[in-house]
């Protein structure tokens, strides 16, 4: 994509006058590090850029806004957000329109057809971080990587995210702005992780969630970057009823990861942040593929594909399978 | 497992259908094991995926959700939401580890009293086959 336009569309359009601020991707302060920032001025849109490094996903942020009681007599600032997308994204943000968590008019959606993140971990490993910032460009099919001045091509599976793998959307489902030329979506490969479990038998699934359980520290980052974990009164916050205890042990851990990945039943867009921020490498993205997978498959509902749709867990149909009743 | 383990279940009965069908089944005599804890909700439709979750972490071996029959549901379309809840809970738990025979759905109307207890009976039979569920148990703090 070319950086160039991307900054002038984004100037012309945290210049006008309904639109309050952008968000978007900027170069972090040292190695691979990206940073989301906040463009107000449009003098600062020179600051944005879009790399094989922008993984997060930005509409977290739509709904993390804090909305503090105003002074009497001010008026709450109704101007428009504008958001950067990837094909994820997007069905993130086209999941939030369905649950009315944020308004379409609320909203300025750019939307930047993406040729595949970089998994950071795993380039990380091959090329380990250094102080300098280094640069990273998609260069055909692979990656460019620019650092210590030198160049390095990188082979497209070498760094590619697991989620990209998997990827069938990588263009914007829903945007208003489209930066740049839609990419060709590619051939996604097998859910090898989710298959790799199913292959077990019940002890060794359990044996092996027990393991990946024992890890989390019940920091709740996953619940704290996900765009559809925006629940002002969070069951895990609440004391009374007191679902799942503060304890971090195997069962409410368990517990824990159960009431979450079931709440993102049929509304999980497969962003990967949830297993991209967990300090303890839990693969909780494979909890999310399982449910979307049955949904699709059981079900034949995909989140986020039209904003305009009925939302999984709040419908219905009369002749929903139900070979599992006696 | 041994016969002779006795294992808790934890049934949540809506109690427009099949609360009244364990309760014609209770009047008619019928005998059936005595392994169930019935809770009455209001609706098949009330049993939040937490339920099932809870009972299982506080002791029980075995769940079982019973509502209306599908078209049936008092509340016109409660039921149709449990099915489709509680069927994906069904699958995420089995994908976790958790004995897929611990969890039990069924429909069972005000006037089945005899299903009520093949319901209880196969719910029975199936948490004996897959034994106590010690792994799952919410850590007791005695202070």
């Amino acid at each position: 994509m070319d950086l160039e336009q991307l900054r002038k569309i984004a100037a012309e359009v945290v210049a006008r006058e309904d639109v309050n601020y952008l968000i978007g991707w900027k170069q972090g302060t040292y190695g691979y590090r990206v940073a989301p920032v906040f463009i107000e001025d449009p003098a600062d849109a020179s600051e944005l850029i879009f790399s094989p490094l922008c993984t997060a996903n930005l509409a977290t942020y739509l709904t993390l806004v804090e909305k503090p009681p105003l002074p009497r007599g001010q008026e709450p600032d109704t101007r428009k957000v504008a958001l950067m997308v990837k094909g994820c994204d997007s069905r993130a943000v086209a999941q939030l329109l369905v649950e009315k968590g944020i308004n379409r008019e609320g909203v300025v959606i750019i939307g930047c057809p993406c040729p595949g993140m970089v998994d950071h971990s795993l380039l990380a490993e091959k090329y380990p971080e250094t102080e300098d910032l280094a640069e990273i460009k998609w260069d055909g099919e692979g990656f460019l990587l620019l650092r210590d001045g030198e160049e390095v091509k990188l082979d497209r599976y070498e760094v590619l995210a697991e989620k990209c793998r998997l990827c069938r959307y990588p263009n914007p489902l829903v945007s208003d702005i489209l930066l740049g030329e839609e990419v060709e979506p590619w051939e996604p490969e097998e859910d090898s992780g989710v298959t790799e479990i199913e292959d077990k038998d019940i002890e060794g699934r359990w044996a092996y969630w027990e393991e990946q359980f024992a890890n989390c520290v019940r920091c709740y980052s996953c619940r704290n970057v996900c765009p559809l974990c925006y629940c002002e009164d969070c069951i895990l916050d609440r004391l009374n009823p007191d679902w799942i205890n503060r304890s971090v042990n195997f069962s409410e851990n368990t517990a824990f990861h159960i009431a979450r990945a079931f709440h993102l039943a049929g509304r999980c867009s497969e962003c990967g942040e949830c297993e991209r921020v967990c300090p303890a490498n839990i693969p909780l993205g494979r909890l999310n593929r399982k449910l979307a997978r049955e949904v699709r498959d059981k079900y034949g509902f995909e989140p986020g594909l039209d904003p305009e749709a009925e939302p999984f867990q709040a419908s219905y149909k009369p002749d929903d399978p139900e070979d599992f009743i006696l | 497992m041994s016969d002779n383990f006795n294992p808790n279940i934890v049934a949540f009965l809506c109690n427009w259908c099949s609360y009244a069908g364990a309760d014609l089944a209770g009047t008619s005599r019928v005998q059936y094991p005595a392994n169930v804890q019935i809770i009455r909700v209001m609706c098949s439709g009330r049993v939040n995926p937490l339920y099932v979750m809870n009972a299982l972490q506080q002791g029980a071996d075995g769940v079982l959700v019973s509502g209306c029959h599908p078209g049936d549901c008092h509340y016109m379309e409660g039921n149709y939401y449990a099915r489709r809840r509680l069927g994906m809970l069904k699958d995420l738990m089995e994908f976790i580890g958790v004995d897929p025979r611990r969890f039990n759905m069924s429909w069972v109307s005000a006037s089945e009293g005899h299903k009520w207890k093949e319901v209880v009976e196969k719910s029975v039979e199936d948490a004996r086959e897959a034994g106590p569920f010690e792994g799952f148990r919410r850590r007791q703090i005695d202070w």
